[in-house]
């Protein structure tokens, strides 16, 4: 059975030493574009994204605007002119899970969270 | 050969699975490209596109290293080769620290990009673009050495003006500008009669602001310029007082499609001295262009432009100072890492990108050209 792209929910998870549980979309956005470092409670901000998949595709297109392939150009402008670094990517979900949960700051998303992952979910307002 | 050498790094890359390396922190990004020119008329751009060229390479290794929070080095290798312009050799793109305060203030210092309208310190990766050429008014293939990149420092930074209101991005930088030996620009001075054994070099500052308005997709911005450039050679000099050039751009993404345009006035007060005769170059280009894109599949992208470019300081009916150029692309994405595009010119006017050297006898006021790039990148 495959799953769509519009039957995939996406999860904001970070570090669950950030002290919000809020966030705006406008925020989420300027973080994963670069143009935002920090979370509203002055923490740095590290984006981790997934490499490819259901999940990346819907969380770019709902959080982001973008395809894949422009948010990957968008990056690759970046680095190629001196301006940033790429996002740490993972290929799994529980790999991306596991990074947040051991590196302060760090903001990623998923389609599910157990309890026993020590990330902690952000609510997203418009 | 360094074609060779490059179709080998194609090969390795292909062969071992491509991946941005990432060592730790560090961070190696790359990408390879190899481009094909013909032309119905005339040789473009150095090359001997009137027979069909394949002398159009270019690769580049990216690292970059976050030290901290706020401070990053990289630093960016380059080869490029196209007609008589480039070399085998490599040499440095940009190389920089950057200290990032906060997201309102940071600062580069070493050799970093000049930002100025929409494409001109990201135009020569070719992997971020539909076109091969970009609109060769503002931003000439053949002298990059000289637009891209100054040695000096930069700040840059931004401020979010609410959801009413936009982001609005600034960058400011200073530093000087030189013309490498092995450009466009020293190569149509030697055609002039003048060479340089030490190419000229000048001071070089300006800004780029750019506000993402509140309206969904649309930014528009302003990048103005001062360069100066003065050298001196067994012939004779060059000098060019500052002068204010000017950019005006706009940009809008909606779902599929891209829509973009731009208006740069560039006067320059160029004047050559040449066995005791001063030679006054009337410089007063005006370029302008809009462009259209569409993603027709996640694949595939097609677009169109019309870019053109006018010297109002010279007689505007004449070939030599006009180049008006209609423009259809279309760009195939093979995968995440490989790229295929293929860009139809129908050229008008001789102003730019034609060299003296390889047009031996003379111009043609009008050309076709079919150019065709592969590209890798990781």
């Amino acid at each position: 059975m495959s799953i769509s792209g519009n039957d995939v929910d996406v999860l904001i998870v970070v570090n669950k030493e950030v002290g919000v549980s809020e966030i705006s979309s406008a925020q989420l956005r300027d973080i994963f574009i670069g143009a935002q470092s920090r979370l509203s409670d002055g923490s740095r901000a590290v984006p981790v994204i997934l490499k490819g998949g259901a999940v990346h595709e819907v969380f770019l297109r709902k959080h982001v605007g973008d395809s894949p392939g422009e948010f990957r150009t968008r990056w690759l402008k970046a680095v190629f002119t001196g301006q940033g670094a790429m996002p740490k990517e993972f290929t799994s979900e529980g790999a991306a899970l596991d990074y947040v949960a051991a590196t302060p700051g760090a903001i990623g998303y998923v389609s599910r969270v157990n309890g026993a992952d020590s990330v902690k979910v952000l609510n997203v307002s418009p | 050969m360094p074609r060779r050498t490059l179709l080998g790094l194609l090969l390795c890359l292909w062969g071992t699975g491509i991946a941005a390396q990432d060592l730790g922190d560090i961070q190696v990004h790359g990408f390879v490209t190899q481009g094909f020119l013909f032309s119905s008329h005339n040789n473009y751009l150095t090359m001997q596109s009137s027979r069909g060229d394949f002398e159009w390479t270019q690769g580049v290794i990216s690292l970059s290293d976050p030290l901290n929070d706020n401070l990053r080095v990289g630093m960016q290798l380059h080869m490029y080769e196209m007609g008589q312009l480039g070399e085998p050799g490599v040499d440095l793109d940009w190389v920089s620290g950057d200290y990032k305060v906060n997201d309102q203030f940071g600062f580069r210092a070493g050799k970093v990009k000049i930002p100025c309208g929409l494409f001109n310190d990201s135009q020569d990766v070719d992997a971020l673009f539909l076109w091969i050429l970009l609109p060769q008014g503002m931003y000439p293939v053949d002298n990059w050495d000289f637009d891209l990149a100054l040695l000096g420092g930069e700040i840059y930074g931004g401020l979010n003006l609410g959801k009413r209101g936009g982001r609005v991005q600034y960058r400011g930088y200073l530093g000087q500008s030189r013309l490498e030996s092995d450009g466009g620009y020293i190569l149509q001075l030697a055609d002039a009669g003048l060479t340089f054994p030490s190419p000229p070099a000048g001071r070089d500052f300006g800004g780029d602001v750019r506000w993402r308005t509140p309206w969904d997709g649309l930014t528009v911005g302003v990048s103005p310029q001062s360069q100066a450039l003065d050298g001196t050679g067994p012939q004779g000099s060059l000098h060019m007082a500052p002068n204010l050039m000017m950019a005006y751009y706009a940009e809008w993404k909606k779902g599929k499609w891209y829509l973009a345009a731009e208006y740069w006035r560039t006067p320059l007060n160029l004047v050559l001295t040449m066995g005791g005769t001063v030679v006054p170059v009337p410089l007063d280009p005006r370029s302008w262009y809009p462009m259209v894109s569409y993603r027709a599949t996640k694949k595939l992208q097609v677009g169109s432009y019309y870019s053109h470019y006018v010297n109002k300081a010279a007689e505007t009916s004449l070939p030599a100072n006009y180049s008006k150029d209609w423009v259809v692309s279309g760009r195939y994405d093979f995968n995440q890492y490989f790229y295929g595009k293929l860009e139809g010119h129908f050229l008008h006017g001789t102003a730019l990108g034609y060299y003296t050297g390889t047009n031996p006898d003379g111009l043609k006021p009008n050309s076709n050209m079919l150019a065709a790039r592969l590209g890798f990148t990781f």
